[in-house]
């Protein structure tokens, strides 16, 4: 289908209709920047003030004055790395014990990793907290980064990636004598590179978004990420009367993430065209 | 490395020493964070706004309070799920703010302290709290709160345009006194500026259709709450409110399609005559009426509801410190009961947010009659009324009750329907709760 999708192959009308497209995908986004580079007060009585000038950066400056701003952006970076290496190591081990080992209920287990697609994270919240709590994990980096690691998507994909590589592969690498996990290392793991790199994505970006968590686990504020952090930060009535600073920790939030994209911008497109999975 | 083996043990031990000095005092609250703008402020009179106020009186409590080691922790509004998360880590913060309408879900679950023994120790007489700040803090006879506001309903009001609509006398803006005066006065208003009336903000923010319902029914003397597990709106008493609101958006003389920021720009912008909505609103528009060129400039007033039947009443809530249960010393209590003391010499100051505040002396006090508006607004200590405490999960039946009067008022469902509506939901969920 991408391949399709090739310049001079697209009529006329095909690219006004792209333009259009791209148009109304970015005037969400354009809007939200126009607005965080307004003075709060100008936008209370009329939001569309964001169209014209004076632009200001004074919203950013407040949102960097907060001392634990940078405290928070480095919890994020913190828990989405580690969440994103955990989930990796994991589901690269578990795929590899799944899509090539034979052990007992090996089926059954695959099974109910499969069910866990079905299970939503909010079912388990409470008794979750209530293990994180007895543990003593709240209010630390384990606390917030372990339950990302359990992903049962990550394993799913990770597995039917594998499963797709030739086992001729492993069985010549038998032959030289390379051990279980040479294989694993030397051989499968480099050929799952672009499912590595779209899994490392979308946990990324899950964990960076994410909100619900780190709400109930980081309660300290020194221990929140910068949603939480961003989110502590408004008063009440924030939609009204300090619109251009709401908007502005929006875009701020976003950074990370739009750097992340223009990075992986190939492996993000290749994800999410379907050309990832063999 | 002998020399960095001490030094190390240097700064250990003397990390240790610091830190056990000093009786810990763990502060959280919403209002918002502005340390950037209020970081190191500690001079209350000069900050300006609830998240600044708040800042500058945990910062002067601490500098006046050198013993004591105060940490502040700023939630998310409106920070229940973090605080009922805590609680069940069995790892509270010392003090919490907290809405009164929420306080009875966490007394009846035996979460929090009642505070008589703290207020003792700080000197304060609950006999001192207004009507309205007590009322929000007692649950069964009991006090789990150090009220620091009462927050309500008021009607804002665009004097230029009541002026444009003859609905001005000595001054002051001419309020109804009955629902046909209410449609009348809304006509006048509607034939002399084009403008309507009431600017109500229906989509999306159910707590103001929820305060007509409850300011109206409460005046009428309906026992909207007849028991702890029972609602009941759907009566001839909430049917006359949700049809009088009804019949005022379907004639034009209230908008009906708007949220609350499109109600707030919409009242600043000159485009109707009344904004029912809260005390909190007042610095905003006090703002704009002090700016030349605005519409509100030297146009803007605030009154109480007005009283349409029966009783003048209006419902209220309030903001409150809370103690969550859990061991502490004969220090950390003595901390709490400092920090109580401090809050209540400091009344005054919180009060220019707009809030009321919760003694009576401040009330009655010259300075705070001074306040611009606050003459006006002192009252609705005393009429305030809050819902019976022993109603729990009161801001989830607000949304219910909001939503279906919304419903209501804007003819989308039709009144006994929509309050019947109300009532059935509010009290299957009422049913649920142990």
């Amino acid at each position: 289908m991408a391949a399709s999708i090739q310049r001079g192959r697209l009529p006329w009308w095909g690219w006004i209709g792209l333009v259009v497209g791209a148009a109304i995908m970015a005037a969400p986004l354009v809007w939200t920047l126009l607005l965080s580079l307004k003075n709060n007060a100008e936008l209370v009585g009329n939001s569309g003030a964001a169209l014209s000038g004076p632009y200001t950066l004074e919203n950013y400056v407040a949102i960097l004055g907060n001392d634990r701003t940078l405290r928070w952006l480095l919890n994020s970076v913190i828990v989405s790395l580690g969440t994103t290496v955990g989930v990796l190591v994991l589901c690269s081990l578990a795929g590899y014990g799944f899509a090539r080992l034979d052990f007992p209920f090996r089926r059954t287990l695959f099974t109910l990793v499969l069910l866990g697609l079905a299970i939503p994270s909010q079912a388990v919240i409470l008794p979750q907290h209530q293990l994180f709590a007895t543990l003593g994990l709240h209010n630390s980096y384990p606390g917030l980064i372990l339950p990302g690691l359990i992903t049962s998507f990550g394993v799913f994909f990770m597995t039917t990636y594998m499963r797709a590589i030739p086992k001729e592969l492993d069985e010549a690498a038998m032959l030289d004598g390379a051990s279980r996990f040479t294989i694993f290392w030397k051989v499968i793991l480099p050929l799952t590179v672009p499912a590595q790199s779209t899994l490392a994505v979308f946990t990324f970006l899950g964990s960076w978004n994410d909100y619900w968590w780190p709400l109930i686990s980081a309660t300290r504020s020194d221990m929140y990420t910068l949603t939480v952090g961003l989110a502590s930060s408004q008063m009440n009535y924030a939609q009204t009367s300090g619109l251009g600073f709401l908007m502005a920790q929006a875009v701020f939030a976003s950074i990370p993430i739009f750097v992340v994209y223009v990075i992986f911008q190939k492996q993000i497109v290749r994800a999410m065209a379907g050309t990832a999975v063999r | 490395m002998r020399w960095m083996l001490a030094l190390i043990a240097a700064v250990v031990l003397g990390s240790c020493s610091q830190a056990e000095e000093r009786t810990g005092l763990y502060i959280q609250r919403f209002f918002g964070e502005c340390g950037s703008q209020y970081g190191s402020a500690t001079d209350i009179s000069k900050a300006e706004g609830e998240c600044g106020i708040i800042t500058t009186m945990i910062n002067a409590f601490q500098a006046q309070h050198p013993d004591l080691s105060v940490s502040q922790n700023v939630v998310a509004w409106p920070g229940y799920p973090q605080l009922t998360a805590q609680m069940a880590a069995r790892d509270p913060p010392d003090i919490v703010t907290m809405h009164g309408a929420v306080i009875s879900d966490y007394a009846a679950q035996g979460l929090l302290e009642p505070i008589e023994p703290y207020l003792r120790e700080a000197g304060i007489e609950p006999g001192t709290f207004t009507n309205a700040a007590r009322g929000a803090v007692t649950v069964n006879g009991r006090i789990f709160g150090m009220p620091l506001d009462t927050h309500g309903g008021l009607w804002h009001i665009n004097t230029r345009l009541f002026e444009q609509a003859g609905l001005m006398r000595g001054g002051k803006p001419v309020l109804p006194n009955s629902p046909g005066e209410l449609v009348a006065h809304a006509r006048q208003f509607r034939e002399r500026t084009g403008k309507p009336y009431l600017i109500q903000s229906l989509v999306g923010d159910p707590a103001g259709a929820a305060r007509n319902m409850y300011t109206y029914m409460m005046a009428q003397r309906a026992a909207v709450f007849p028991d702890p597990k029972h609602m009941r709106t759907n009566t001839p008493e909430g049917r006359r409110v949700a049809d009088l609101f009804r019949r005022m958006t379907a004639e034009g003389l209230g908008t009906s399609n708007m949220d609350t920021p499109a109600a707030i720009a919409a009242f600043m912008n000159g485009e109707g005559g009344i904004y029912p909505t809260g005390t909190w609103m007042i610095g905003q528009f006090e703002t704009e009426e002090k700016t030349r060129g605005r519409p509100l400039y030297r146009s803007y007033a605030v009154l109480n509801y007005p009283r349409l039947w029966g009783e003048h009443v209006v419902f209220v809530s309030g903001h409150a410190w809370v103690v969550p249960k859990r061991e502490r010393t004969a220090e950390e209590r003595s901390a709490i009961a400092r920090f109580f003391r401090f809050m209540a010499e400091h009344n005054f100051d919180w009060a220019r947010t707009g809030h009321l505040p919760a003694f009576q002396s401040i009330i009655d006090s010259s300075r705070f009659r001074a306040l611009p508006h606050r003459e006006d607004i002192a009252p609705l200590a005393e009429i305030g009324r809050t819902l019976p405490s022993y109603v729990q999960r009161q801001s989830a039946i607000e949304g219910i009750v909001g939503e279906e009067a919304a419903a209501a008022f804007t003819s989308q469902k039709p009144t006994a329907r929509a309050l019947g509506d109300a009532d059935r939901r509010v009290t299957e969920f009422l049913a649920e709760l142990p």
